[in-house]
C-alpha cells in the first residue's frame, strides 16, 4: 500500500509543481512588487552581479513576484500569521484600526547622514530649515508591544537635530502630530501623512519660513480617492483595516500654478501636473501628489513676490508642497533618490535664499540617499 | 538560491527532475553535475570559481596522495598540505577574524560560499581515507565533484563518506515511489523551516530584544528554548529537505536527526542529534585520539575537547566552544554518576536543561552575554514575568506546543507504533492530501518574501 500511496503522492505534486511552474513563466503575474531593496536588473546583470550572486536574487525576485495569485496568498499568510504568532505579518504590525511598519531599524546611519547635510549647508550662504517627519509608526508607536518601542523614531529625530550644525534651523513636526493623532493625519495602510497631517505641520513650517499659513476653511476639499492601499497593505493584503481617502485641497480664491514642469536625469523637461490624476489608476495612488517620480520639479506660481524655495525632499513632501505654492513665485524641488550626479547640474543653490529639507525620517535609515549632496563637491575640491 | 525558496521548489527542482530523467542512465552523473554546477552559479558565478577550484584542489591532493602512498612522508606532506588550505578556507570565511585575509584577496564582502562547514567535512574526510587507505582514490572527476558539490546536500546537508557516496550513486533506486517518498520528505522538511523554525526565530527575537539586565525569567526561558527548538528545525529541516531531494534522484540518504530533544539522557541526545557530523567528528579526529592511551582521565578529556571542537564548528566562537565543552562534561558526568539507563521524566528535564544551558552559550553574542542571561533564567533579575513576556507567551504558545510536540517523538510513535492498523492505514492513505496541503500551506507562508533564509548560522 505505502508504494502506491508514494506514487499518488509523487503524480498529485509532480502535476502541482508543474501547473504553478506555468503559470509563473506564462500566467499573468499579479504584479505586486517585493517591499524593500529591490535589485536592479542592470546590476544584477553586470559582470559583478553574475560573480556575486545577484543575478540569482533577480531572478528569484521576478519569479516571486511572477508567482500565481500571489496577492491571495500573502492575504491568507497575514490572516495565518496574526492569529497564531503575534500580530506582526511581513513587518508590519496588523493593528485592527491600522498597519503600522515594525520593522525598526539600528537608525546607524543618521550622524553619517547628518555630516553629510551638514557639508552640503556649509557651502551655502542662505537660510537652510529642516523638517524630519515622523511615519505613522513613530506617532502610533503605542499600539507596538513593548519590545519594539525602544529605539524610537522620536529619538531618532532629536539625535538628528542635534547632530544637525546650528544654522540648520530645525522644525520639530513630531510634537505636533503626536498631539493630533486622534485625527485623520496618517494613513492607515501606509506609512506616510496624509494631506490633513501635512496641512497641520505645513502651518508652523510656514511661520518659520516667514509667512502666515492660509486658514484651514479657506480650503476646498476634494475627496479624489477613497480606495487607497498604501505600501503596508502591500506587505499584508490584510483587509480587515479600512482603505484610505486621497484628498485635494483647493484654495479657489488663492495663486494659481502657472506652470509644473518635471526633468529627467538628461535634464530634458516635462510638462507634470501639481495633482496627477490620472496616476490614481496607477499602482500607487499617491504618485498623484507632484506627478511622476522626477529627479526635479519646478512650480511656477501666480504669486508675485519673486521668492524663491529650494525643497530637497522624499516623498512625504509631495503632498505638502502644494500648500507651499500660496506663497513663492518659484519653488524649484529636487528628490536626492532619482539624482543621478551633483545637484549643480539640475539647480544652483546659491539662487536661492531659503533651502527646506523635508524626509521622513526613515530616509535617514537610507545609506547613501544622500551622497549626491557632497560628492561632486569634494570632487570639485580635489580639483 | 536555498532550498526552501520558490525559485527552488517550483522552478529549479522540476527542471532538474527532468533533465535528470530524460538523460540516458548513462550520463546522469554528468547531468547532476552540470545541475549542481548550475546551481552553484545561481548564488554567484564567484561561488561556481570557487567551489570549481576547491573540488580540483582536492581531487589533485587525492590523486597524488594515492599516487605517492608507498612514500609515507610525501603522501603526508600533501595530505597535510591540502588539509591546511582547506581549514584555512574556512577560517577565513567563517571567522571574522580574519577579515583582512578576505580584504587582501579582494573578496568582496558580501560572498560566502554557503555550506562550507560542511564540505569541508566532506573533502578532509576523503583526504584521510585515501591516505590510510580506507579508500582508493578514484580518478573520476566527475565522481569526486558530485561528491562535493552534489547540490540536494550543499546547503546544511548531510556529511556523508566517500565509500557510502559512491555507492549510492551506483545503486540508485529511482522510479515514482522514489519521487514521492522524497518529496514528502521534502515537505517535512520544508514545514520544520517555515512554519516551526521561523516563528520560534522570531519568538526569540523578540525575548532578547529585552535589555538583558532587566530580563524577567519567564522572558528568559522563553528565549533560550525558542532558540533551542529554532536551531532544532533548521538543521533538522534543511537535513529533511536536502534527503528528500537526494531521493528523488535516487539517493537514499542516511538520517540525521532522530528526535533528540526530548531523549531521557545527554548520550541518548548525542547519539540522535546531527548522527552523520557527531560520526565525522568520532571517526576522524575522537577515534584516532582515544587510540594513543587506554587510561579512562585521558579518554574523558578527549571526549570534552572533542565536544567542544564540535561546538565550535559550529558557531566559530567562544561561545559554542564553551557549549560543546559544557556538553562533553555532561556526558563524562553522566557515565561516571548516572548509571540508571531508565530515567523517564526526571532524566528527559535533566537532559533539557542542560541543551537549554549550552542554547544559551551557542546563541549569546558574548560569554559575559550568556552569563549574564543564565542568571537572568535563575531570576537574577528579580522578576518573574512581565505585561511583556506574558504577550510574546500569548502570541506564541500555539506553535510553541506545536513545535514540542512534534520535536518530541509523541507523533512518530502515533504512526510507528501505533498497534492499531487502521490509524496507520488512514493517515498512510491521507498522507498525499497532507503533503499537497502542507506545500502549499509553506508556499503561502514564503510567498511575500520569496524565501526562507534565516539559517541563525553562518554555516
Amino acid at each position: 500500500m505505502k508504494n502506491t500511496v508514494n506514487k499518488i503522492t509523487a503524480v498529485i505534486m509532480l502535476i502541482y509543481i508543474s501547473a504553478v511552474m506555468f503559470f509563473i513563466f506564462f500566467g499573468k503575474s499579479s504584479g505586486v512588487p517585493i517591499y524593500g531593496d529591490k535589485t536592479d536588473k542592470e546590476k544584477a546583470f553586470s559582470l559583478s552581479g553574475i560573480m556575486n550572486g545577484k543575478f540569482g536574487k533577480y531572478i528569484s525576485e521576478r519569479i516571486s513576484t511572477d508567482f500565481p495569485a500571489r496577492n491571495h496568498m500573502i492575504s491568507v499568510d497575514s490572516g495565518i500569521r496574526s492569529a497564531f504568532t503575534e500580530n506582526i505579518v511581513n513587518g508590519v504590525y496588523v493593528d485592527e484600526k491600522m498597519l503600522l511598519n515594525a520593522e525598526i531599524s539600528d537608525r546607524g546611519t543618521t550622524s553619517e547622514n547628518a555630516a553629510i547635510i551638514n557639508r552640503f549647508c556649509s557651502e551655502y550662504d542662505g537660510t537652510v530649515y529642516f523638517t524630519a517627519v515622523p511615519t505613522s509608526s513613530g506617532v502610533y508607536d503605542s499600539y507596538f508591544p513593548e519590545y519594539l518601542r525602544k529605539n524610537t523614531e522620536s529619538m531618532q529625530i532629536n539625535s538628528l537635530y542635534s547632530e544637525l550644525d546650528e544654522n540648520i534651523r530645525d522644525i520639530d513636526a513630531y510634537n505636533i502630530l503626536k498631539m493630533l493623532n486622534e485625527n485623520y493625519i496618517y494613513y492607515r495602510n501606509d506609512t506616510k501623512w496624509t494631506s490633513y497631517g501635512a496641512y497641520c505641520v505645513y502651518r508652523t513650517v510656514i511661520q518659520k519660513l516667514g509667512f502666515s499659513p492660509t486658514a484651514y476653511d479657506k480650503y476646498t476639499i476634494d475627496h479624489v480617492a477613497d480606495d487607497f492601499r498604501g505600501n503596508l497593505y502591500e506587505r499584508t493584503f490584510y483587509s480587515d483595516v479600512k482603505p484610505d481617502i486621497i484628498d485635494i485641497y483647493r484654495y479657489p480664491d488663492g495663486a494659481e500654478i502657472l506652470s509644473c514642469t518635471g526633468c529627467d536625469n538628461d535634464l530634458k523637461s516635462f510638462s507634470g501636473e501639481l495633482y496627477d490624476k490620472s496616476l490614481l489608476e496607477s499602482g500607487d495612488m499617491y504618485d498623484m501628489y507632484l506627478g511622476e517620480k522626477r529627479p526635479l520639479v519646478k512650480l511656477r506660481t501666480t504669486v508675485n513676490n519673486e521668492r524663491k524655495l529650494l525643497v530637497i525632499k522624499d516623498s512625504f513632501a509631495d503632498c505638502f508642497i502644494p500648500f507651499l505654492t500660496q506663497h513663492y513665485s518659484e519653488i524649484d524641488v529636487i528628490a536626492p533618490e532619482y539624482m543621478e550626479g551633483s545637484v549643480e547640474k539640475y539647480v544652483d543653490p546659491a539662487n536661492y535664499e531659503q533651502i527646506l529639507f523635508l524626509f521622513g525620517i526613515d530616509s535617514m535609515d537610507d545609506e547613501n540617499l544622500f551622497d549626491v549632496l557632497v560628492t561632486p563637491l569634494e570632487e570639485r575640491k580635489s580639483e | 538560491m536555498i532550498y526552501s525558496s520558490l525559485l527552488f521548489i517550483y522552478v529549479f527542482f522540476p527542471f532538474s527532475l527532468l533533465a535528470y530523467y530524460v538523460t540516458p542512465a548513462k550520463y546522469r552523473d554528468v547531468t547532476l553535475l552540470v545541475l549542481s554546477m548550475i546551481f552553484c552559479a545561481m548564488n554567484g558565478v564567484g561561488f561556481l570559481i570557487f567551489m570549481t577550484v576547491y573540488t580540483a584542489m582536492n581531487f589533485a591532493a587525492c590523486h597524488l596522495v594515492g599516487k605517492y602512498r608507498k612514500n609515507k612522508g610525501m603522501a603526508r606532506s600533501i595530505m597535510i598540505l591540502a588539509l591546511v588550505l582547506d581549514i584555512s578556507a574556512v577560517f577565513v570565511f567563517r571567522s571574522d577574524f580574519f577579515i583582512a585575509y578576505r580584504e587582501l584577496l579582494s573578496i568582496p564582502e558580501e560572498f560566502f560560499p554557503v555550506g562550507i562547514s560542511f564540505f569541508t567535512l566532506s573533502a578532509a574526510g576523503i583526504l584521510a581515507d585515501v591516505y590510510t587507505g580506507k579508500t582508493k582514490h578514484n580518478r573520476n572527476f566527475v565522481t569526486f565533484a558530485l561528491y562535493i558539490i552534489f547540490f540536494p546536500r550543499l546547503i546544511i546537508g548531510t556529511p556523508l563518506r566517500y565509500s557510502g557516496f559512491r555507492r549510492m550513486l551506483h545503486s540508485q533506486h529511482t522510479g515514482l515511489a522514489d519521487i514521492g517518498t522524497g518529496i514528502t520528505f521534502f515537505v517535512k522538511g520544508f514545514a520544520k523551516k517555515v512554519i516551526a523554525a521561523d516563528s520560534l526565530y522570531a519568538l526569540y527575537s523578540a525575548s532578547v530584544s529585552v535589555d538583558i539586565g532587566e530580563m524577567p525569567v519567564l522572558t528568559a526561558w522563553l528565549g533560550a528554548v525558542s532558540y533551542l527548538l529554532s536551531f532544532y528545525f533548521t538543521l533538522s529541516g534543511f537535513s529533511d529537505m536536502s534527503a528528500g531531494i537526494s531521493r528523488c534522484f535516487g539517493f537514499r540518504i542516511p538520517k540525521n536527526f532522530n528526535y533528540p530533544i526530548f531523549s531521557q539522557n545527554v548520550r541518548c541526545f548525542t547519539a540522535r542529534w546531527h548522527i552523520q557530523a557527531s560520526q565525522w567528528f568520532r571517526q576522524y579526529i575522537a577515534k584516532p585520539l582515544y587510540s594513543i592511551s587506554d587510561i579512562r582521565l585521558y579518554k574523558d578529556i578527549v571526549l570534552i575537547a572533542v565536544g567542544g571542537l564540535i561546538g565550535f564548528w559550529y558557531t566559530f566562537d567562544a561561545g559554542g566552544t564553551i557549549c560543546g565543552i559544557i556538553w562533553g562534561i555532561a556526558i563524562t558526568a553522566e557515565t561516571y554518576f548516572i548509571k540508571d539507563k531508565h530515567l523517564q521524566a526526571t532524566g528527559r528535564l535533566y537532559t533539557f536543561i542542560i541543551a537549554v544551558i549550552c542554547t544559551v552559550f551557542m546563541a549569546g553574542e558574548s560569554s559575559a552575554y550568556s552569563i549574564k542571561y543564565l542568571f537572568a533564567m535563575i531570576g537574577g533579575n528579580r522578576v518573574l514575568a512581565d505585561s511583556q513576556s506574558l504577550y510574546l507567551l500569548k502570541s506564541y504558545v500555539l506553535i510553541l506546543i506545536v513545535s514540542i510536540y512534534t520535536a518530541a517523538s509523541f507523533f512518530r510513535n502515533i504512526i510507528v507504533r501505533s498497534r492499531m492498523k487502521k490509524v496507520q492505514n488512514i493517515i498512510t492513505a491521507l498522507s498525499p492530501v497532507i503533503v499537497i496541503s502542507m506545500m502549499i500551506l509553506c508556499t503561502v507562508l514564503i510567498s511575500y518574501r520569496g524565501s526562507s533564509e534565516i539559517l541563525l548560522l553562518k554555516m
